[in-house]
This record gives C-alpha cells, structure tokens and sequence, in this order.
C-alpha cells in the first residue's frame, strides 16, 4: 500500500527551500514557482489523489488516532506526528520558539500530521534549537512515515543543528508549514 | 584559642603521612601481610570473540567493553558523544570517528578518526578528517575495508558524503559525493556500498582512486517500507542481510554489481500471514533503536520483535525471534522479561546475546538456549557491538 507520495516529499523540500531563502535570489523565486507547481493539475491520477484523502479511523495511524490539539506539551500534541528530542514548549521556548539563548536550524526534518480538529494534513517543520545543553525535559519520540538516513529528510534521528553558531542540541520545535494536501 | 582551618589541619595531616613514610620505610612486617603498593596499569588483550562494546548512550561519552562470558567489564574505549567505533579487523587498533569542539560546546570543530592500542587503550594518534554526520545509534556511518587498510567516514552536512581514510599512512585521501545515500555496506574488492532514497544501492568501485559510482534497480520502497540501517553483513559469505519495517528480509551478494535476492516475509517463516503497511493491523513487527544482530557462522539473524502497527519501527523489542537466513524459517523465538532497544550476537562458537535498554540495564543471553548468563545495571544505554570473529 502506498501511504505516501513523492510529490507531497518534493514539495516538502521546496516549501522549506522556498522558506529559508532570500527573497531575491534565482533560487528562491525557482523554488517558489517549483512549490506553487503542485497546484496546477497536471496529472489525472493526482487530481483524484488529492480530491479523496481518507481520513478515516481506518485509515489514519495509532499516533492520528489519539492525537489532541490542546496541549503542546504532551507528545501525543497532533503536531509532534514525527518528532524526536525534548519538546521546546517544555524548555522554556514554545511550538514554534526556540527558548531565551539558543538558536533556530534553518533547516529540519519534516514530517505530515493530522489535525484532529479539522481532519486535514499539514506539513510540519521540526527545527533543532541549538547551542545549549540538551533540555532533559519531555522527551518524546514519534515515528509517523519517519524513515532511515538514507531520506534525511524524513529522519529524526539526525542533529539538524547546521549553520548554527554552535551545532549542540537543546530542544526540537514543530512549526507549521502549510497545508499538505 | 586560635583554631585551624580546614586546610591548615589538611595539611598537617598530609605532612604527617610524609614524616611518617621517611620515619618508617616499607617493611613486610604488617601482621595480616599486607605489603606497601605502587600505582601501575593494566594492559588487556586484543578482541576476543565474546567481546561486547556497549556504547554509553545519549550525551555520554565512552565506549565498554565487556566480556560476555563472564559480564565483566574489560575496559572503556575513549568515545565521544555521537560518536562511531570499528575495530580493526586484525584486532590491533580501535578506530573512532568523532567530532569535538575546541572550547567544549562551542569554538572551533574538529572532525577526525581517533587510533587507540587495542591492549592499552592509550591514544596513538588522530587524523583529521573534514566533516561527519551528527547522530546517535548507527554501526553504519563507519566502516572499514575488510582487510583494515581503509576506512569510510560518512558525511553529512547537510550534503550527502563519505571520506575515505588511509589507516595505514593514518591520513586522509577523498571525500566522495554520494547524494541520496547513506547506510555503509562493505564491499571487499571493490570498494563500499549503500542503500539509497530512490530504493537502490549504490556502488562506490575503487573510492581510493577515481571512485566510480553505480545504482542498482530500485529494490525496496525507501519511505514506504524502509530498509533498517543497522543491517548485517556476512563477511565469509559476502552477504548482506537487509530487514525492512514491515519484515521483508533482504539478502545481497556483494560486488561490483551487488545481487539483490527477491525478498521473503519474516511473519511468514514464523507461520503468520506477512505484516502490513496498513493502520489498524496489528501484528508482530520488527523494531528498536538496533533492530537485528546476525552470527554469521550459523547463519542466524536474530531480530527484536514487538506487538504493534505499521510505524512502531522503534519500538523495543518484547521477544527476539531467530531466523536461519537461508532456510527462511524463524527456528526460536525467546521472550524477553523486559523491553530491549539494542541487540547484539558474539560471533564465537557458542554465541551469547547482548541487550540493553534505554536506563543502561545489560542482558547477556545464550543464543541457542535463552538462558539468562549475566545481567550489568549500567552497561550502557547506547549501540552495542561484537567483536569480530577473529
């Protein structure tokens, strides 16, 4: 069964590319144009992928299953789907905030979770915070569509703390991309 | 009356044990035959086939040795956080790939292959390398040649890499850009291999020289049903052994132009119906932080396996499950008492178990019989591995 697709991989890379790019270099305007591609209907089978997403029980994962979207200290908050570390939101830093003194990885493992509240999908951004001691606070580790290093970019394993100041890992954030569907 | 401190009366003390050992020299006259002693260090021996190295788990330096036989602790490799560990195949070097930072947790980094004496374990030199990968739990982000020479750092910065490095002249030679890949696969002969996104292997000929580089057919569907990385390689046979999330066992000739054999269902040569990727099925599945450990002369993968759904791959395992690779049949499942995150097999003759867990507690098994041998309360929380079989 395939649970997930390489054009919701391409533009997961895109959209952080597109993200942490000046806005005025070549780059950033091909990656932006690139992320906006999945828009336009190219191809019959994609359309009526993304027009039927089951959202059903059946069809979402323990972790989906049983998330909830009112505490985002808790490991089972919908966003952490894929995280693995100390939750910032425990450290003194919050779901999108790195705490007093350390320092957002400008890039991150990515991950698709469910909101409960609305059933949709939504691609998230986990970016190290980096330059202190490991927070040794709310250690979670959820593996939803996580994979091995050979696809970094769906592996939490790995210290994403590069071009940092300093690559030592504090604590993980969840931000919140955009839709994933 | 004026009173003395703490570090007058320390040392006055101190000055006392002097006058004392000048007043009275060493003699052989103390009634229980206790005889005066000097400071010396012990030298160990070379890997031995029961030999365990237990890495000490996140954010602890040092690598233990243990002997499985007795669970004793041997000694403790100097390694650092996030650091790999290969032992030289002639068993007179180990090898660690490591990063520092010159003012601690900050300053300047400094990527290199530490060289340690395997009987003192004093530190022989270091060779700079220019970047590595950042992360816990892996045996294959460093390899070696089979014959010691070489060795195979991989990088990643966030661009995929592996430095080659000359053991022998203890210099490096190349990086070599290897994208979309990691997992490091030895390869003698010809070089190293590795398992890629697009669900190939990549063949890396000759990565001393011009470092000629091959793929595969796509073979295994790296995000839908990944490829554990903490494989198992059969150096008599030259095999690799592959497990993926959902227990399709993998075996792969090694050489230039590796032989990927038609998967099988491990569920299913322990009699049940082949897991699934799919929500709600609930089954027996493969897992932990180091999943399998293989003993290459029986031929017996042997697996941490857990109840669960598809995307529990971390799981730790409540049973280890021993597959004879080459008949396809899980021929012992042994239950364990507690939940186990690493394993480990010893390659010798009468092969022992190594476990540990997440809190550091150390398990050593009889492979063949379950038999609990030893348990070590502190024996590491982090990737465990075996001595080669030498």
């Amino acid at each position: 069964m395939k649970i997930f697709d390489t054009d919701a991989i391409g533009e997961k890379w895109l959209r952080k590319l597109a993200g942490h790019t000046s806005r005025r270099s070549m780059v950033s305007r091909l990656g932006l144009a690139l992320v906006a591609a999945p828009a336009f209907p190219l191809l019959p089978v994609s359309r009526a992928e993304a027009a039927k997403p089951d959202r059903s029980p059946e069809a979402k994962t323990a972790f989906a299953r049983n998330a909830q979207s009112s505490d985002d200290t808790e490991c089972n908050y919908w966003r952490y789907c894929a995280i693995d570390g100390a939750l910032c939101s425990c450290c003194g830093g919050g779901i999108h905030s790195c705490p007093a003194g350390s320092e957002p990885s400008p890039v991150s493992w990515v991950g698709t979770c469910i909101n409960p509240d609305n059933g949709k999908a939504y691609l998230i951004a986990y970016r190290d915070c980096c330059g202190k001691p490991t927070c040794n606070q709310c250690f979670c580790d959820n593996t939803d569509r996580q994979t091995q290093i050979y696809t970094p970019q769906l592996n939490n394993d790995i210290i994403w703390c590069f071009g940092t100041q300093s690559m030592q890992y504090h604590c993980s954030t969840a931000v919140l991309v955009g839709g994933a569907e | 009356m004026k009173s003395f401190s703490i570090w007058q009366r320390g040392m006055v003390a101190a000055l006392a044990v002097g006058v004392a050992a000048i007043g009275f020299p060493a003699q052989a006259t103390d009634p229980h035959g206790l005889e005066p002693e000097e400071s010396d260090i012990v030298t160990i021996e070379t890997p031995k086939p029961d030999w365990f190295y237990v890495r000490a788990g996140w954010g602890i330096d040092g690598t233990a040795i243990y002997d499985g036989r007795s669970g004793k602790m041997i000694g403790i490799v100097n390694s650092s956080q996030l650091s790999d560990m290969a032992i030289d195949p002639a068993g007179r070097f180990y090898y660690v790939s490591e990063s520092i930072w010159s003012k601690g947790n900050r300053g300047a980094r400094q990527d290199m292959v530490t060289v340690y004496d395997s009987k003192t374990l004093k530190l022989l030199t270091e060779i700079t390398i220019p970047d590595r990968i950042l992360v816990d739990e892996r045996k294959q982000n460093f390899i070696l040649s089979d014959d010691g020479k070489w060795g195979y750092v991989y990088s990643f910065s966030p661009a995929s890499a592996v430095n080659v490095v000359d053991l022998t002249k203890r210099k490096f030679v190349q990086a070599i850009e290897l994208p979309g890949c990691a997992a490091l696969i030895p390869n003698p002969g010809v070089g190293f291999s590795a398992l890629c996104s697009d669900g190939t292997m990549a063949t890396v000929a000759a990565p001393t020289g011009k470092a000629e580089i091959t793929h595969s057919a796509p073979f295994f569907a790296a995000s839908d049903d990944p490829i554990f990385e903490n494989f198992a390689y059969d150096p008599a046979k030259n095999m690799a052994v592959f497990l993926t999330y959902t227990g399709l066992v993998y075996t792969a000739k090694m050489g230039a132009a590796p032989t990927i054999s038609q998967p099988y269902s491990l569920q299913e040569a322990a009699g049940y119906a082949p897991a699934t990727t799919k929500p709600l099925s609930v089954g027996w599945y493969p897992g932990s932080r180091q999943p399998t450990a293989y003993h290459a002369a029986s031929g017996e993968l042997f697996i941490l396996m857990h109840m669960g759904e598809y995307w529990s791959h971390k799981a730790f395992g409540d049973e280890i499950w021993v597959l004879d690779v080459a008949s396809r049949k899980v021929v012992r499942r042994i239950a364990l008492k507690e939940p186990a995150a690493h394993i480990e097999v010893s390659q010798g003759a009468d092969p022992l178990i190594f476990l540990n867990d997440e809190k550091s507690a150390g398990l050593i098994l009889d492979a063949k019989t379950g038999e609990e041998k030893h348990r070590i309360e502190m024996a590491g929380a982090g990737v465990i591995s075996a001595a080669p079989g030498l």
